[in-house]
């Protein structure tokens, strides 16, 4: 495979989707909802928001699942510290597991579907360029943006939630190793396992916004988390992040395998719908 | 035809999809720098046919060689050397007119950015599209995306041209444009072009041969010449006469090489065995009986009447 010729259709699909406010409006709006507006919210209006629960049982149920090492720091803090902490360094990682899956997959369907829908595949599909080379550009540009707008979020988060509480822990929130771990090795892997899942949704729909709508069963597990921690079942810490990231890498590689197996000019052509 | 100089030979091409044969046994050979027609009803198999040329295809059955290279075996060279205008102009409309031939270009190989740059603003000039390079395709014409589609497909100089359909849907201006380019092509630059089509008067005029299919199969090949006698049975002289007698048309009936006479008003239509030979004695006999000639016309069967003589008929005897 010549990476050159997979980079020509990233730049030709980025040029596309750059273009497009069907799919730059989500992308643009969610992170910055997840990363500033909701954070500043909770910063600026405290007990505005409602978890659901009392403050003592959320911060029972999610330091069950923490690290000693935590508990013993938890231990040392005022209630408001302790509820502050819990908040932003384990409730508000789930949003950030959205933002990659949300990115991917719209700017996949995009690629896949969307080139579909609009009849150009077949011109694409004529040129010397491999199935493999096309099938790594179009995954490339679905993930990389996806990634750099997970990695800004991650810092925009970073800097609201520090500046924004550094008056109550007089030190930074953020970044911890659990949010170290999250952004740079389960993001990635959840990222294309929404590609990859949107690549096989699109052989199965007929244009972009069926497999955008069909692409939203992908925030269904992360959803699972939120509950998850709400209820203390698990908690978003090292150990079950690096456990997860394991489980979607071996999911990463079946799908790509069968994407592969499915981004074939004949099938593109004849059995995608 | 010699098979060294053919760019593009298929021996019993054959696609089907399950029980669905598209494109049955098909075998011709089209030469270096001639303009090929497969002509046939939509639905006949010339979209599959260009699409096995192109690589697009794996042919269930049978082979096909273009440009020396095996459409199975050598996809990727296949596809260097050749281009294509698909069905649909295949063109991105969020991208201006610089931007797809610019992509076009260097996945085709087109590296050098300078050769790159001049072969674009060439073909463009050419199209009468160089004003417009930075508008989005989006918001051009049909026209004139047809054109940027044609010209995309010539932007790595390729050896043969595949095109389907170039002047669907097209104004008569248009397509007049579009088929003056083709002969160009051919004649200039010795592009071989291999034209898929349903519009008759772009095969009549262009083709030096032509296939017609249907329902996936070949009806009948040759050139438009060929298939005329194919059909045509006796030639039909057309006599314009100033006025129509008895004498006149007794005298024409008698002659040797006269198959019928039918009269229609002053015309006398004369059913010949030779027009060549018969025609100067026609035209003295009639003088002589006191006839007054004003025309003689050789009827001969268009393209379109072959192709409804041929296909239709098929259809019918079905």
């Amino acid at each position: 495979m010549r990476l050159s010729k997979a980079l020509l259709v990233f730049r030709k699909d980025w040029r596309e989707v750059g273009r497009n406010w069907e799919v730059l409006t989500p992308i643009a709006l969610v992170p910055l909802l997840f990363s500033v507006v909701l954070p500043l919210i909770v910063i600026s209006v405290p007990g505005q928001v409602n978890t659901g629960t009392s403050p003592e049982v959320l911060i029972e149920s999610i330091m069950r699942g923490a690290p000693a090492s935590v508990m013993e720091m938890l231990a040392g803090f005022t209630e408001d510290q302790q509820l502050t902490y819990v908040l932003f360094v384990y409730m508000f990682a789930p949003f950030f597991l959205l933002i990659p899956v949300m990115a991917s997959s719209v700017i996949a369907s995009d690629s896949f579907a969307g080139e579909k829908e609009r009849k150009t595949i077949e011109a694409l599909l004529a040129t010397p360029l491999t199935d493999g080379e096309l099938l790594f550009g179009k995954m490339l540009v679905s993930f990389v943006p996806a990634m750099a707008i997970t990695i800004l979020s991650f810092i925009a988060y970073t800097v609201v939630v520090d500046v924004g509480t550094y008056g109550l822990f007089g030190a930074l929130l953020l970044p911890t190793l659990e949010w170290f771990l999250l952004i740079f090795l389960m993001t990635p892997a959840l990222s294309l396992a929404a590609i990859g899942l949107t690549v096989l949704i699109s052989s199965r729909v007929k244009g972009f916004k069926e497999a955008q709508q069909i692409s939203v069963v992908l925030v269904i597990p992360i959803i699972g988390l939120f509950i998850g921690q709400g209820t203390g079942a698990l908690t978003l810490g090292p150990p079950v992040i690096l456990a997860l990231t394991a489980l979607l890498a071996f999911f990463d590689l079946l799908i790509f395998r069968f994407s592969v197996l499915l981004f074939k000019r004949e099938k593109v052509l004849t059995t995608w719908k | 035809m010699s098979r060294q100089l053919s760019e593009i030979i298929t021996e019993g091409l054959t696609k089907r999809f399950n029980s669905f044969t598209a494109v049955d046994r098909l075998s011709f050979e089209v030469g270096e720098g001639e303009i090929f027609g497969i002509l046939g009803p939509n639905g006949a198999g010339k979209t599959t046919t260009i699409r096995m040329l192109a690589c697009l295809l794996t042919p269930t059955e049978g082979t096909a060689f273009v440009g020396g290279f095996d459409v199975v075996d050598d996809s990727l060279k296949v596809r260097e050397m050749v281009g294509i205008l698909t069905e649909n102009p295949s063109l991105y409309d969020r991208l201006t007119a610089m931007e797809n031939m610019e992509f076009f270009a260097e996945a085709y190989g087109v590296s050098d950015r300078q050769a790159r740059s001049k072969k674009i603003r060439e073909l463009l000039e050419f199209f009468d599209l160089w004003p417009r390079r930075d508008d989005k395709v989006g918001t051009y014409s049909k026209g004139m995306k047809q054109k940027l589609a044609i010209a995309r497909a010539l932007v790595h100089d390729p050896d043969i041209l595949l095109l389907d359909e170039p002047t669907s849907g097209l104004d008569p201006r248009s397509s007049k444009d579009i088929r003056d380019l083709m002969e160009e092509l051919s004649r200039r630059e010795g592009q071989t072009i291999l034209l898929c089509t349903h519009r008759l008067e772009d095969a009549e005029r262009l083709c030096s041969r032509v296939m017609l299919i249907n329902e996936g199969g070949m009806v009948t090949m040759g050139t438009t010449d060929e298939l005329r006698s194919q059909i045509a049975g006796t030639p039909i002289l057309r006599v314009r006469l100033g006025e129509v007698s008895e004498a006149v048309v007794g005298a024409v009936r008698s002659m040797e090489g006269v198959e019928e006479v039918a009269v229609d008003g002053t015309t006398l239509s004369v059913s010949v065995y030779d027009v060549d030979r018969v025609t100067p004695y026609l035209v003295r006999s009639v003088v002589m009986a006191g006839g007054m000639v004003q025309s003689v016309e050789v009827l001969e069967p268009s393209l379109e009447e072959i192709y409804l003589k041929l296909v239709v008929d098929e259809d019918e005897a079905e």
